[in-house]
């Protein structure tokens, strides 16, 4: 079997997936499974490291920027449905997850940064689409049996709103759900007021997409969030 | 003095007796007026009427004659918004649903012929009238390369940019700078006279620094080819961008930089000096939870920070309408409290 220089294409993939750039980013997964790199390595050793390697850049990195969140989740959400199917027995699934828009907004944005982040982390996400009605999103937890509800909001109306958040958590509550199920919201009106979360009824937040895949997932497992 | 000659005076750093205050209350006009955002945003003389009724009311310096930003799209051909009593109004109707939308995709010869354009005239008209020779009418416009976002969405505009083919994204981004300089065009004849040109793409919080300098720069330029830069002001929709500011300034010639809420105000003061005009912006969507005390005291702040040597102006976000009336009183009473110029600034 040949030599496989695992921190190199480490390195060469972060360095990639840094620059947006996915043509880059999938010659260096090729050229990883050529070298004799298994599949389930490529994810596990290579792609869900690089998420959390951008998590902590995106933090620290004065550059860090918009698009590289974007690019981050759709190379990690598509190397990882290419990889998955090459898997010698099927990856161990966290659980689910289902996301949407709050009532009244129709940005999506947030949402596919999440989703792919997501599926390179082994939790099942169900799209619910954008401007979801409360009782969707807490019928279709039920019916799937999903541990978080996430709601995204890129405006202050949507995001405080007494059909968003705040009426997911009366729905919980009322059903008697609230232990079962966690709310996760995020946003740009979330990021200008880091408390706001709480006055929307949400269990957690996160600043980004990509970190909001991490919290999501802690919360799937039953973990308190690690943002 | 004028507001209008308080907004010159801070631009250049002639003498005035207190800094400029603009604040934008722009859905608030149909709640002022009692009417749904629908019906207020039908008629341009209910915009016109509404923000004149804010701008009595509170005693700010500005008016706007901006709808809602989707009102771009309507130039385009999109045909439904999505009308909410209670917050923005967003787009609805993408009208680039797939790539091959794009090589259709046509702008109109004369903006100020289309009936999209029609209400927007009848709004500045009447500000023009009313308030033209005292008050800075604003007007907003987007840039080419963020234009996509509101005729295709967010997603797949990134999708297009960053993995696309290059050429139809500069089709596209063509057609768009072609409106972006047709409405600067329009709205100066129309009377605006602060013409906000909205470039998120132009903060490397968008795209990162590369990105920056070989794309939103050379469209930027191509967007302002032939555009007077009077009047003009630098914003990036509630985005920093202190690290482009010199860079705006020499080579876009824009001096007038509309901050970020979270931007360091004390930098870009000095980055921007007396060459032309810092916008410092407070961060309003807090003004729903704060109390009047703390909102007071924030606007003290700024205004300890950014007066010193003048060329400042006190500015708002994005107001939304959850703000509490006694939230809003404070920060403007604050605002012109702090903001008066005891001698030379």
């Amino acid at each position: 079997m040949p030599h496989v220089d695992l921190p190199a294409i480490i390195q060469a993939y972060n360095d990639a997936v840094f620059d947006t750039d996915k043509d880059q980013a999938f010659q260096i997964v090729d050229a990883a499974l050529a070298q004799g790199l298994c599949p389930e390595d490529v994810v596990f050793k290579v792609v869900i490291p690089a998420v959390e390697d951008m998590m902590s850049r995106i933090t620290q990195d004065p550059d860090a920027n918009l698009a590289q969140h974007f690019m981050t989740a759709q190379i990690a959400a598509e190397v990882t449905e290419k990889m998955l199917p090459l898997f010698r027995a099927p990856p161990e699934r966290i659980g689910r997850a289902v996301i949407g828009t709050a009532s009244g907004d129709l940005h999506s944005l947030g949402k596919r940064i999440v989703m792919g982040c997501l599926k390179s982390l082994m939790v099942d996400v169900t799209d619910l689409g954008v401007n979801v009605p409360a009782e969707r999103f807490v019928d279709e937890a039920v019916r799937l049996d999903a541990r978080v509800i996430a709601i995204s909001a890129m405006m202050v109306h949507t995001a405080t709103g007494e059909q968003g958040s705040l009426r997911v958590r009366q729905l919980l509550r009322e059903r008697g759900l609230e232990e079962r199920i966690r709310i996760v919201v995020g946003g740009a009106p979330y990021r200008y007021d880091p408390e706001l979360y709480r006055q929307v009824g949400a269990d957690a937040w996160a600043p980004d997409g990509v970190s909001a895949g991490k919290v999501i997932a802690d919360l799937v497992r039953g973990r308190p969030p690690t943002p | 003095m004028t507001p209008l000659e308080i907004l010159a005076a801070a631009v250049t750093g002639a003498p005035a007796p207190r800094i400029p205050v603009f604040c934008n209350l722009l859905d608030q006009g149909a709640r002022e007026l009692g009417l749904s955002q629908r019906d207020y945003y039908a008629r341009g003389e209910r915009v016109a009427e509404g923000q004149l009724r804010m701008m009595r009311r509170y005693g700010y310096d500005n008016v706007w004659s901006l709808f809602y930003v989707g009102k771009e799209a309507e130039l385009l051909g999109c045909r439904e918004i999505l009308f909410n009593d209670t917050g923005t109004p967003n787009v609805a109707d993408f009208v680039i649903r797939d790539w091959d939308d794009i090589p259709r995709l046509e702008i109109p010869p004369d903006i100020t012929a289309h009936p999209a354009w029609a209400e927007t005239a009848t709004c500045l008209d009447i500000l023009r009238r009313e308030v033209g020779a005292t008050h800075p009418i604003c007007a907003y416009v987007t840039a080419s390369t963020t234009l996509p976002v509101l005729l295709m969405g967010m997603e797949k505009w990134l999708e297009l940019l960053l993995s696309g083919p290059a050429g139809l994204r500069d089709e596209l981004l063509a057609k768009c700078a072609e409106l972006t300089r047709q409405e600067l065009a329009a709205y100066r004849a129309a009377g605006a006279n602060v013409l906000v040109y909205s470039t998120p793409f132009g903060s490397t919080r968008f795209v990162g620094h590369k990105r920056f300098q070989t794309f939103s720069m050379p469209w930027m330029k191509r967007d302002l080819e032939g555009v007077p830069r009077a009047g003009l002001v630098y914003y990036c929709g509630m985005t920093d961008f202190n690290d482009v500011i010199p860079q705006v300034m020499d080579e876009l010639g824009i001096t007038v930089h509309y901050l970020g809420p979270g931007a360091d105000l004390a930098q870009a003061k000095a980055m921007i000096g007396g060459r032309g005009l810092t916008c410092g912006v407070l961060d309003d969507i807090q003004l729903i939870h704060w109390t009047p005390r703390e909102t007071r005291e924030q606007v003290r702040r700024m205004c300890q920070t950014g007066m010193p040597g003048g060329h400042f102006l006190f500015g708002t976000g994005v107001m939304p309408m959850a703000i509490p009336e006694a939230n809003i009183r404070a920060m403007l009473d604050a605002a012109f409290e702090f903001g008066r110029y005891e001698g030379p600034p």
